[in-house]
């Protein structure tokens, strides 16, 4: 599939026309660090981000009536990187990111629903393992109606590997008819792995909806005596398990050949 | 011809002995009823069997053709030959079902089946057991109904081809014809000379496979090992004559129950 390239505004500032549809392509290692892409009126579209960067700073705004789907794949040494969505009137902000970043990371991404119907929905998938240690901050402020947020956060932690999801829910006075949805789930393999999952809501209007789940632990005995019971090896049992948990990360890549590097890191680490 | 050998088999679970020296022997082309009443060692005996971490084996032997096989990892017997279909099988999200399947064939041969044959079998396998092929592609039981993860357990046993096949409660959940389809598999297998050990509280399954033996469990034991009439017996009349005939008190499962019921002054039992 032919991919376009983003419109250079400058050195930091690159965009996507109005009502332009289809598929773009946005390789961060030829430009700043710092970047800022306008994602222009009623545009529809699906962004492969490639070769996030440490010290990555992106900023998205994102128009009125706008349909975004980010997919970005995070590998090798990052030790920051920040991510930040100002989402428009009814628009959509949806981001899809595979983490097999090594090393210390923390990571800031937030996203502001700045006018009435804005949505956000995001999707992480993260593996921490060999004593890395990894902090996401998944963050949504509310700060009109009818803006709807969902944060989906999974991850494995095995081998010394630590793994933080933290981030606010944030629903301001004012916000009403908006739904804000946490869920940080950690699949924890080892005792001298540890993960840590804070998802917080901040809530100051009343006709709203809200929720937040966190589940940390290992495995499930029970699953791993089911898929033994049928010849499959312990190890081959928690793999398979494991891919069930970050693979559906997948859906959000419409790129075959990312979607193959992605499905090469799973099953490589794991 | 394969032989499971059980004897004097005691296992407990969280401290507490459930198997109190099971003795039991299965040959393969044989299909024995496993009866007894709820909380005397049925399902904790098909568990033990396939090596269940929850259940500790603290005396007796378990062979299958005379090696031992409480030495070996769940996945060891499976490969063996043993199999066991589970009365609440896991739902494992993310897991897709056919993956799963092939990962379990390839598990067992020694060469990795080829997509297009091992999509040939599946096909076969889901039209005999009457499935929508797209269970196959969903994940591992999760959003089944209560039949449709028990037609799965026996697909699973149709693409494993064990030597002997447990099923617990393999019925239950069932509706009249899917049990007349799982009845027909479970034939197709047997003529193939796979040994059942089936457990169930109905008489209709029974009436359907014919089993050659009925086994008795109570109070961790085999109480009875005879000719599958007893299936009828216990069907019309309950446990009763076990305990008229044979002198064997059934003991009451323990459950941690308050012992404040219905009819009894709850005051006083709080403060006797």
């Amino acid at each position: 599939m032919e991919r376009l390239a983003l419109t250079k505004l400058n050195n930091k500032e690159y965009m996507i026309p109005e009502r332009a549809s289809g598929s773009f392509v946005f390789d961060l290692a030829t430009a700043n660090d710092e970047v800022l892409i306008r994602i222009n009126n009623s545009s529809n579209v699906d962004l492969l981000l490639l070769n996030l960067k440490d010290g990555n700073n992106i900023q998205f705004e994102v128009a009125d009536n706008v349909y975004l789907n980010v997919a970005t794949l995070g590998k090798n040494d990052i030790k920051t990187f920040k991510i930040t969505a100002n989402v428009g009137y009814k628009s959509t902000f949806s981001a899809y990111f595979a983490d097999f970043i090594h090393g210390k990371v923390k990571s800031d991404i937030t996203i502001n629903l700045n006018k009435e119907g804005g949505t956000c929905n995001w999707h992480l998938a993260s593996l921490s393992m060999n004593k890395d240690n990894k902090e996401f901050d998944v963050s949504a402020y509310h700060n009109a109606i009818n803006t709807y947020a969902q944060l989906d956060n999974y991850g494995v932690c095995r081998d010394e590997g630590k793994l933080t999801f933290s981030g606010i829910c944030k629903i301001i006075n004012g916000s009403h008819g908006s739904k804000a949805h946490q869920n940080a789930k950690i699949m924890v393999f080892d005792e001298l792995s540890n993960g840590v999952a804070k998802p917080i809501l901040k809530i100051d209007e009343n006709d709203i909806e809200a929720s937040h789940a966190a589940i940390v632990g290992k495995i499930n005995d029970e699953h791993i005596f089911y898929l033994t019971s049928r010849g499959l090896s312990e190890e081959e049992a928690k793999r398979i398990i494991t891919l069930g948990y970050l693979k559906p990360i997948l859906k959000g890549f419409s790129d075959d050949n990312m979607v193959q590097e992605i499905e090469n890191l799973i099953e490589g680490e794991m | 011809m394969s032989t499971l050998v059980i004897k004097n088999l005691h296992a407990e679970v969280d401290g507490k002995e459930i198997l109190r020296g099971i003795d039991l022997t299965i040959n393969e082309g044989e299909t024995v009823a496993v009866l007894g009443p709820n909380g005397h060692g049925k399902s904790t005996l098909l568990n033990v069997i396939m090596g269940h971490p929850k259940y500790i084996v603290t005396e007796g032997t378990i062979t299958l053709d005379g090696q031992d096989i409480l030495s070996l990892t769940t996945d060891q017997r499976a490969k063996l030959g043993l199999f066991l279909g589970m009365q609440n099988p896991s739902e494992i999200p993310g897991v897709i079902n056919s993956d799963f399947l092939r990962a379990a064939v390839n598990a067992k041969s020694e060469k990795p089946i080829s997509t297009y044959q091992f999509y040939k079998v599946l096909d076969k396998a889901t039209k005999e057991l009457k499935m929508p092929f797209d269970l196959a592609t969903r994940s591992l039981n999760e959003g089944f109904s209560g039949g449709e993860k028990k037609r799965n357990e026996i697909l699973q046993l149709m693409l494993l081809e064990p030597k002997i096949a447990m099923l617990d409660e393999i019925d239950s959940g069932l509706d009249v014809d899917a049990i007349q389809v799982v009845a027909d598999v479970i034939k197709e297998e047997q003529a193939k000379g796979i040994g059942f050990l089936v457990i169930s509280h109905y008489a209709r399954l029974f009436d359907l496979i014919q089993p050659t033996r009925a086994v008795v469990i109570v109070n961790g034991k085999v109480v009875i090992d005879g000719d599958p009439s007893y299936i009828k017996r216990i069907d019309q009349t309950g446990y009763e004559f076990i305990k008229t005939e044979l002198g064997i008190e059934i003991s009451k499962p323990d459950n941690n129950m308050n012992t404040v019921s219905i009819g009894s002054c709850a005051v006083k039992d709080a403060i006797k």
